[in-house]
């Protein structure tokens, strides 16, 4: 018969841990746990886009000229010297939620509006989460314009179509895979699709898309956004924007 | 046995992890919001906490994942074991709370109840890239569900041990689901190569160690990989030989496979018992476990059963089969054939004749 091994360590919950078991624990545990914790640390900043310069803004009203094609927008005399540049800003306009603005808001298309909502911007796209819009006079009679639009040609650019709304800033990242749901969402709602394209020096032009009638194209592109697109068509300078006008069924999935 | 009702109590081992388990989770929670904050103070902090969630869950998943296969190849591991439920059951809360808030953030305020929106939005079913990984995520989480909902030992008792258990290999499939929720989502848009890394590292990891141990196991029940095990030479009465007596170290057992079946062949106080391999309470592997105050003691949960009827000690209920032993010299035979569960058997006595 072999004599008993007061070595043969044997765990039992309920009565606790024996000596060299717990010396292995005591080294275990914390590394196992650091191990974990250091993903804490080196999992933030390797997240796409995370870290973007989408911005809330807190101006809170805004007066300008209610347009309602080829998606609803704002457009906002510029003060100060302008120079050579457009007398208007572009402001999209969507909803609270993944929606157009409201029904009330949009019937005071082509007229001047005080315009109540939350700015979000990136780089020079802004939009506004809409909620009120009260009518008023146009500040003078010639601004009562809208502004000029200028054919620049024919052109084939490759981006993204993103929601005019989480890409400035409600969501980071408001692009790619993982914002795809949302994006459609967004769209079938009735926000603003934009067309993001990086040029060679690795600026960010921004498109509004307008089929050939210059009417919306939301849900002729759900099934586009997110994934790499080249649409072919023409470019239309309008205020300080650009409109891509082109026939939806062109758009080519890369 | 001893402790069946008290293994659901509170003690100083479970308390002492769970405090570790929840106070690593919270640090994790709050480190990753406050790095985050440390590179903008401009973030929305929805989509932070979805991440955070979200992988905190998928870590512990590899945790919970890697402790079963660890405990076999090392008992050093079995405290890790002892109350993985609540890692489990944590693991579950987190995930919850990660799709509650993606399905918030990404799928509410829009013109479609947010759950249907999940399934209709993207619906690229039939594209493997393009795949709506979210419900890749869903399905994974009705099935942790299932099991967080059935964890308590009442349904461990009243769906039986089998059926529970075949119930909880439910997580494999569920962890399968979710690589491909993250590859084919998170790592789309994440596509730093560490990250596409990491998740590589954690799969082969966990299908490394489980192949490690089921090749380990067969190899210690004598069972080639493929094909059919090799018949034990059974004798005219029935008896098997699993080996000799100097095999056993003393309150310890051997596990031999007899008829298809792990059978723990114990050795204490100059005697020899051999009852089922498997614990009536989860199925844990008493062949692992020690004979402590008479008692055959079970490695995971601490069930005890006494060694010459296979019934838990008073006032427990607990039984499981027995089997018919005889020495001849220092060879041990035992019976192919299983007693009912709680037959009182005559232990072998070393010596005797
Ligand atoms: C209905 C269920 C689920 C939904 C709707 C869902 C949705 C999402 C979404 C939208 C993302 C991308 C988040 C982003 O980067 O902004 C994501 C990422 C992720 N999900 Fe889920 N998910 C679900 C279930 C789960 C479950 C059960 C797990 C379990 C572990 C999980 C683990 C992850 C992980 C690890 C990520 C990557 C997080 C990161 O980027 O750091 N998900 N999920
Ligand atoms: C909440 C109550 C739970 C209880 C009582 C429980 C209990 C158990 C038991 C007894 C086993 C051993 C079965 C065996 O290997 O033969 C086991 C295995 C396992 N459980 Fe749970 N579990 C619970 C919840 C969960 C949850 C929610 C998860 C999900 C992450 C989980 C993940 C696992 C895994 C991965 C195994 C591995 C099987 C193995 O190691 O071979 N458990 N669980
Ligand atoms: S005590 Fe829980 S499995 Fe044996």
């Amino acid at each position: 018969m072999s004599s008993l091994d007061p070595q043969d360590e044997f765990f039992i919950g309920y009565l606790g841990v024996p000596p060299r078991l717990k010396r292995f624990l005591l080294g275990f545990i914390p590394i196992l746990v650091l191990s974990v914790l250091a993903f804490a640390f080196i999992l933030p900043p390797l997240h796409f886009d995370h870290f973007n310069l989408g911005k809330r803004t807190k101006v809170p009203e805004f007066e300008g000229l209610l347009v309602g094609e080829p998606s609803p927008h704002l457009l906002v005399p510029r003060t100060g010297e302008v120079g050579t540049a457009s007398d208007f800003s572009l402001y999209l306009l969507s909803g609270t939620g993944k929606t157009s603005p409201k029904p009330k808001v949009l019937e005071h298309v082509n007229q001047w509006v005080k315009l109540k909502g939350t700015p979000f911007h990136r780089n020079h796209l802004t939009v506004i989460a809409t909620k009120s819009a009260e009518p008023m006079e146009p500040p003078t009679p010639e601004s009562a314009q809208p502004a000029e639009s200028s054919s620049l040609g024919e052109f084939s650019l490759t981006g993204e179509i993103v929601d005019g709304k989480c890409y400035p800033g409600v969501m980071k990242p408001g692009r790619t895979k993982t914002h795809r749901s949302c994006a459609i969402r967004c769209l079938s709602g009735g926000v603003p699709p934009v067309f993001v394209v990086h040029n060679q020096v690795g600026d960010k032009l921004y498109f509004l898309l307008s089929d050939l009638d210059g009417k919306a194209v939301n849900d002729k592109v759900l099934d586009l956004v997110a994934d790499p697109v080249q649409i072919t068509g023409e470019v239309i300078q309008y205020a300080d924007a650009f409109v891509l006008k082109a026939d939806p069924a062109t758009y080519k999935l890369l | 046995m001893g402790v069946a009702y008290k293994a659901v109590q509170w003690n100083r081992q479970k308390f002492v992890y769970d405090i570790i388990l929840l106070s690593t989770v919270v640090f994790y929670l709050f480190c990753f919001e406050g790095i985050s904050l440390q590179f903008s103070s401009d973030l929305d902090l929805k989509g932070i906490w979805i991440r955070a969630f979200g992988s905190a869950a998928f870590i512990l998943l590899h945790v919970i994942l890697s402790i079963g296969p660890l405990s076999r190849l090392s008992a050093k591991f079995l405290p890790l074991l002892y109350n993985r439920r609540h890692m489990g059951v944590t693991m579950f809360i987190l995930a919850l709370l990660h799709a509650r808030d993606a399905l918030a953030w990404y799928h509410d305020f829009g013109n479609l109840e947010p759950i249907v929106s999940l399934f209709v939005s993207n619906t690229h079913y039939a594209d493997f890239v393009r795949f709506p990984f979210e419900a890749l995520g869903g399905v994974a989480l009705v099935i942790l569900f299932l099991m967080a909902a059935t964890s308590h030992d009442f349904w461990l008792t009243n769906l039986t041990a089998p059926v529970w258990k075949a119930l909880h290999m439910g997580v494999y499939l569920a962890y399968g689901l979710l690589v491909g929720h993250v590859v084919l989502g998170a790592l789309e848009t994440n596509t730093h190569p560490f990250l596409t890394l990491a998740v590589g590292v954690g799969f082969v990891w966990i299908v490394g160690i489980h192949l490690m141990t089921s090749l380990r196991e067969a190899q210690k029940d004598g069972a080639p990989l493929f094909g059919k095990p090799a018949k034990a030479q059974v004798d005219a009465d029935g008896f098997v030989h699993v080996g000799s007596v100097q095999d056993i170290p003393e309150n310890r057992a051997k596990i031999a496979v007899i008829a298809g079946e792990r059978v723990a062949i114990f050795k204490y106080d100059g005697q020899i018992s051999a009852i089922s391999n498997v614990c009536q309470h989860q199925n844990g592997p008493l062949g692992e476990g020690k004979v402590v105050d008479g008692c055959i003691t079970c490695p995971w949960h601490g069930y005890q059963y006494l060694p010459d009827s296979g019934i838990s000690p008073p006032p427990f209920t607990e039984k499981i089969p027995t089997f018919n032993v005889k020495l001849q010299g220092d060879q041990i035979l035992v019976s192919a054939k299983p007693n009912l569960p709680g037959t009182p058997v005559v232990p072998a006595v070393i010596g005797q004749v």
